[in-house]
C-alpha cells in the first residue's frame, strides 16, 4: 500500500469533515450562547463569548405565566412519545400486514395506502378538524398523536426494509415453532425491524415534537399548548415585553429533549442488528 | 410418533399453475423417506403442504389419523430444517433452540436439558451464547437442525439441510442425521436432490417427477429395479447407459442387436418388441474389462473420448456405433482416451425400456 496519498486522503476528508461540522454545530452555539446574554447584548449583534445572563433568561421563562413552559415541555414530550410508539409500531403493523399475507385486497390496499401519502395535510385539515370537533377531542392532546398511527410514508419505510430484511422463512419457521400470528410479531418481527423502527422514531418524534400547523389548529387552552406553539407566542409578545434572550432560552430548552432522543436512539441505528439468520 | 398420508392431493398455486397434480403417498411412523427430483419438480411444495405453510387444493393430507387440511401449522407438531436456515437473528443459539420449548411452557430445567443434550450431540456446546451471525455456515446449520431436535416432533422435515455445505462436512452431517433418526424414532421427510444422500439415508426414497411420484421404493430396489427411463437415468452416478437396440429372435431367447453387438436376453416379455427397438440400459459398472466376462457377441469394441482417474477406479467416456457410453472399471484394467478398448456387458445386469412409454419392460 501507498502511504503518502492515503495520508493525504485522511488529510481532506478531515477538513471536510471539520467544515460540514462546524456548519452544523455553528448555529447551535450561537444559539446558546445568545441564550446566556441579555436582550440588549443580543441586539448589538453577535458576538461567541457567552454572556452572564443564563439564569435571568432561565428565570423569566419559567416565571412568565403566560408561557406555560413545564406543560409545554410536558406536553410535547407527552405528544411526541406517543406519536413515535404508534407511528412506528403500527406502520410495522400494516407493513407486515401487506408484506407476509396474500389476500385479495393486498394490491389496493397497498395502492390506497400511498395515495394518502401524496396528499399533504394541509388538504385534510379542515375536515380533520370537523371530526374532531364531533368527537370532542377538540382542544386535547388525542388529535395530535391518535392520527399518527396511520403513517404512510412510515408504513413506507418498515414494507421496504421488510423486503430487504425480514425472510419470510423467519416467520414461517415461527409458525411451526408453535409461535402465534401475534406473538410472532412482537417476538420475532420487531426485534429484527428494531433498526427502521429507531430511525423512524426518531423522524416522527422530531417532526411531532416540531409540529406548529395542527396543534395550533386544534388547542386554545394555555395547559395544553406544546413547546411550538409557546415558541411562537413568545416571539409575537408585543414591543414592550419583548425579549431576545428569553427568546433564544426558550428555543434552547425546546431543543434538548429533541438532542437526548437522537443520542439514546441512534446507538441503534449505528449498530443495527445482528443479520445472519438467513445466509447471505 | 405418526405415519403422513397423501390421498389424491393437489396443489395448484394462485398464478394458476398447478405443480402437484394427483399425489398419492403412504409415509409410515418412524420411516426416513427422502424425497428426490430434479429442480422444480415440487418436492418443496410437498414437504411445505405436510408443514401446513402451502395450502391443500384438492384431496386429503393425513399425519397419524388426522386429517391436517385446516390445521395451522403450529398446531401440527412438526419441526422443520430449512434450507437457508432460518434462524432467529436478534436472538443466541440457545434461545433460537429453547423459542419452541418456550412457547410451549415446558419448565426452566428441563429446557435446559434438551438443549444440553442437543448441543452435545451437535457439538455446538461453546457456541450456545452466540449470535447467528458469529457461526459458520455449519454451525448455523446445526443449530437448525438441534432447534428442531429439542421438540420432540412427530414429524422432521428437512428441506435440502445440507445444500449450503462444503463436501467434508456433507459428509459429516450426512451420518449425524442418520444417526439422528436412529436415536429419535421419528418419521423423518428429507428434501434433496443429492442423490448420494437419498441413498445413503433413506429407508425408502420417492423419486418426483413434474410433481408426480415415479417410484417409491427402497434405495436398492429404486437401482436394480428402475420403473423407467427417468429413475433409471436419476438414481446411481455416473447415469445408467441408455443405448437403442433392435430386438431379433435368436436361439435362446431374443438378441439386442446394436452395432456389432448382438447381447442374448431369456426374457419371454420381448416377444412382443421383436423387429422394434428398445432402449437397453446398462449401469457403467456393468461394463467389464476382465476376460472372464466375455462371451459370444455380449462385447463392444469401443473408442474412449476421454477417461476420468478416479484412483481405485476410472470412469471412461466412450463412442460406440454412435452412441455415448460410460463405463467403471477398475483402474488396473483401465486404458486411456483416444485408444480403443474392449468391454463386455454383463447380460444379467441389463435394464430393458419400451421407446414409446419409457416404462420398464
Ligand atoms: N409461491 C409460488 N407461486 C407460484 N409458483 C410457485 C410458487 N412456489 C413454487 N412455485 C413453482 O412450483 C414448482 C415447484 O417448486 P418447488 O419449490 O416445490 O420445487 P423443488 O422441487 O423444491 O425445486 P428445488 O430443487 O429447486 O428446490 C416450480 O416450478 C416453482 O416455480
Ligand atoms: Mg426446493
Amino acid at each position: 500500500m501507498d502511504k503518502k496519498p492515503s495520508h493525504a486522503r485522511t488529510v481532506i476528508a478531515y477538513i471536510v469533515l471539520i467544515i460540514l461540522t462546524f456548519l452544523c454545530l455553528f448555529f447551535f452555539y450561537i444559539l446558546i450562547v445568545n441564550a446566556t446574554r441579555s436582550h440588549p447584548q443580543i441586539q448589538k449583534g453577535f458576538s461567541f463569548i457567552p454572556g452572564h445572563s443564563f439564569m435571568k433568561n432561565l428565570r423569566s421563562v419559567l416565571n412568565d405565566a403566560n408561557i406555560p413552559v413545564i406543560s409545554g415541555i410536558k406536553n410535547s414530550l407527552i405528544v411526541s412519545s406517543l406519536s413515535a410508539i404508534l407511528a412506528t409500531y403500527f406502520s410495522a403493523l400494516t407493513a407486515y400486514g401487506l408484506y407476509a399475507y396474500d389476500f385479495k385486497l393486498k394490491k389496493p390496499a397497498f395502492v390506497f395506502i400511498m395515495l394518502i401519502l401524496v396528499m399533504p395535510t394541509q388538504v385534510s385539515a379542515m375536515g380533520f378538524i370537523n371530526l374532531i370537533t364531533k368527537m370532542g377531542m377538540l382542544n386535547t392532546l388525542y388529535p395530535l398523536f391518535l392520527p399518527s398511527i396511520a403513517a404512510p410514508a412510515v408504513f413506507y419505510f418498515m414494507y421496504s426494509y421488510m423486503q430487504s430484511s425480514l425472510p419470510l422463512e423467519l416467520v414461517e419457521a415461527a409458525r411451526i415453532d408453535g409461535s402465534s400470528e401475534f406473538h410472532t410479531f412482537n417476538r420475532v418481527v420487531i426485534p429484527i425491524m428494531k433498526p427502521a423502527l429507531a430511525v423512524q422514531a426518531i423522524f416522527a418524534f422530531v417532526s411531532s415534537w416540531n409540529n406548529y400547523f395542527i396543534p395550533a389548529l386544534v388547542i386554545s387552552d394555555n395547559s395544553k399548548k406544546t413547546l411550538p406553539i409557546l415558541i411562537a407566542a413568545l416571539r409575537s409578545a408585543d414591543f414592550l415585553k419583548f425579549d431576545m434572550g428569553k427568546v433564544y432560552m426558550l428555543i434552547t430548552i425546546a431543543i434538548v429533549p429533541i438532542i437526548i432522543v437522537y443520542i439514546a436512539l441512534s446507538k441503534y441505528i449505528v449498530a443495527g442488528v445482528a443479520l445472519g439468520g438467513v445466509k447471505e | 410418533m405418526a405415519g403422513i398420508t397423501f390421498k389424491n392431493v393437489v396443489k395448484t398455486y394462485d398464478n394458476g399453475v398447478t405443480v402437484v397434480p394427483d399425489l398419492n403417498l403412504e409415509i409410515k411412523d418412524k420411516e426416513f423417506v427422502v424425497l428426490v427430483g430434479p429442480s422444480g419438480c415440487g418436492k418443496s411444495t410437498t414437504l411445505r403442504m405436510i408443514a401446513g405453510l402451502e395450502s391443500i387444493t384438492d384431496g386429503e393430507l393425513y399425519i397419524g389419523d388426522k386429517l391436517m387440511n385446516a390445521v395451522a401449522p403450529k398446531n401440527r407438531n412438526i419441526a422443520m430444517v430449512f434450507q437457508n436456515y432460518a434462524l432467529y437473528p436478534h436472538l443466541s443459539v440457545y434461545k433460537n433452540m429453547t423459542f419452541a420449548l418456550e412457547l410451549a411452557k415446558v419448565p426452566k430445567n428441563e429446557m435446559k436439558k434438551k438443549v444440553q443434550w442437543a448441543a452435545e450431540i451437535l457439538g455446538l456446546e461453546p457456541y450456545l451464547d452466540r449470535k447467528p451471525k458469529a457461526l459458520s455456515g455449519g454451525q448455523r446449520q446445526r443449530v437448525a437442525l438441534g432447534r428442531a431436535m429439542v421438540r420432540d416432533p412427530e414429524v422432521f422435515l428437512l428441506d435440502e439441510p445440507l445444500s449450503n455445505l462444503d463436501a467434508k462436512l456433507r459428509t459429516e452431517m450426512r451420518s449425524q442425521i442418520s444417526k439422528l433418526h436412529k436415536r429419535l424414532g421419528t418419521t423423518f421427510v428429507y428434501v434433496t436432490h443429492d442423490q448420494t444422500e437419498a441413498m445413503t439415508m433413506g429407508d425408502r426414497i420417492c423419486v418426483m417427477k413434474d410433481g408426480i411420484v415415479q417410484q417409491f421404493d427402497t434405495p436398492q430396489n429404486l437401482y436394480d429395479h428402475p420403473c423407467n427411463i427417468f429413475v433409471a437415468g436419476f438414481i446411481g452416478s455416473p447415469q445408467m447407459n441408455f443405448i437403442d437396440a433392435q430386438v431379433k429372435k435368436a436361439d435362446g431367447g431374443y438378441a439386442l442387436c446394436f452395432g456389432d453387438t448382438k447381447v442374448i436376453s431369456d426374457r419371454s416379455e420381448l416377444a412382443a418388441y421383436e423387429g422394434k427397438t428398445v432402449v437397453l440400459g446398462i449401469r457403467p459398472e456393468d461394463l467389464h474389462a476382465e476376460q472372464s466376462f466375455f462371451k459370444e457377441g455380449n462385447s463392444i469394441k469401443a473408442y474412449i473420448d476421454l477417461d476420468e482417474m478416479m484412483g481405485s477406479e476410472s470412469y471412461l467416456y466412450l463412442e460406440y456405433a454412435g452412441q455415448k457410453m460410460i463405463a467403471r472399471v477398475p483402474a488396473r484394467y483401465a486404458k486411456r482416451a483416444e485408444e480403443n478398448i474392449e468391454l463386455a456387458i454383463d447380460v444379467e445386469k441389463i435394464h430393458l425400456f419400451d421407446k414409446e412409454t419409457e416404462k420398464a419392460i
